[in-house]
């Protein structure tokens, strides 16, 4: 299922496949909107 | 709402969305051995959870036994609780 | 089959009532790149998937999906509840108010109604997985916008809780792509 980048090929999107090795626990998970943190990326306010 | 309940719901909602994230991870991970352990340890913690929450404050699901009269339409719907 | 759960997914909190922020809101309750699109897109495309991964994947996000309408839908309720029809007329609601008053309704912010044209279904599972992360960006930036726009920490901290979602549908959909991609292949060369 995971593919090394010498058989990747041209004209084709990639996405790494998740690995899991740990999660949160379920009341952090459910604050953060995943219970994995390899996949918790927050938002962080841009001032314009 | 009172504490007692809102928190019960809060908890009920931490392990269902626990084990919505291993069913979708395991959707494209079908054979990864160690998550499935993982969600079929949530599930029963998640059942006994709703049991509780069912027994004190009524049906989640119109599928439940109901007491006299229909349980099923008893106010608070989701969207008129405070969630304070 | 669907069966419903009388509870929302996420404890869906809001500081104080602001009519201003609900009709920028609703967008994700009947906007292009809202809810209701993503659900109905996913339920649809499901049909034409050929692995079983990819079947399972579009039924349980598309449900997931119709969680977050229903969040979004508590929110918008929540930020007109008890609003008065000044306060309609100062957030420029009142051609939304004259048609429906405080009901939910499937529009975007301008009160364009929804739309079938917002989905796609090619019929071609590579095609409507690109459609389906594309989407779940455009989801995810929507919700960097609505943070901007919002003052109210209560708000904001479910609006970050859908956004972090887009971000895990991404990751699934993708991984969905490459299984398609090399069932595909195999298929072709074997």
């Amino acid at each position: 299922m995971y593919t090394p980048a010498d058989r990747m090929r041209l004209a084709r999107a990639y996405v790494p496949f998740q690995i899991f090795s740990q999660r949160l626990s379920p009341m952090e998970g459910l604050l953060k909107g995943t219970i994995f943190p390899e996949l918790y990326f927050p938002y962080r306010r841009q001032h314009k | 709402m009172d504490r007692e309940r809102l928190a019960l719901l809060k908890e009920l909602m931490a392990l269902e969305f626990t084990a919505l994230e291993f069913n979708l991870y395991l959707d494209t991970h079908p054979t990864d051995q160690r998550a499935l352990m993982e969600f079929n340890a949530i599930l029963p913690q998640l059942k006994a959870v709703k049991q509780k929450y069912q027994e004190r404050y009524g049906p989640l699901t119109a599928e439940e036994p109901s007491s006299y009269p229909w349980q099923w339409i008893n106010e608070p719907w989701p969207w008129e609780i405070c969630y304070e | 089959m669907w069966i419903y759960e009388k509870k929302l997914q996420y404890p869906a909190k809001v500081g104080r009532a602001n009519v201003k922020m609900a009709k920028y809101l609703i967008t994700q309750y009947g906007g292009p790149d809202g809810e209701l699109a993503a659900s109905m897109r996913y339920l649809t495309q499901r049909y034409h998937m050929p692995t079983p991964q990819a079947k399972g994947i579009l039924t349980d996000i598309g449900t997931e999906e119709l969680a977050h309408l229903e969040i979004i839908a508590t929110l918008v309720y929540k930020l007109m509840d008890r609003a008065s029809v000044e306060e309609i007329k100062a957030a420029d609601l009142g051609a939304y108010y004259a048609d429906h008053d405080k009901g939910l309704y499937y529009v975007n912010g301008e009160g364009v109604p929804w739309t079938a044209a917002y989905i796609q279904s090619k019929g071609d599972p590579v095609a409507d997985l690109h459609e389906d992360m594309a989407a779940e960006e455009k989801a995810r930036a929507t919700y960097d916008w609505l943070i901007n726009l919002s003052d109210d920490p209560d708000l904001n901290d479910t609006l970050k809780f859908l956004r972090e979602r887009e971000i895990v549908h991404f990751q699934r959909f993708g991984e969905t792509l490459q299984i398609v991609q090399e069932y595909l292949d195999a298929k072709k060369y074997f």
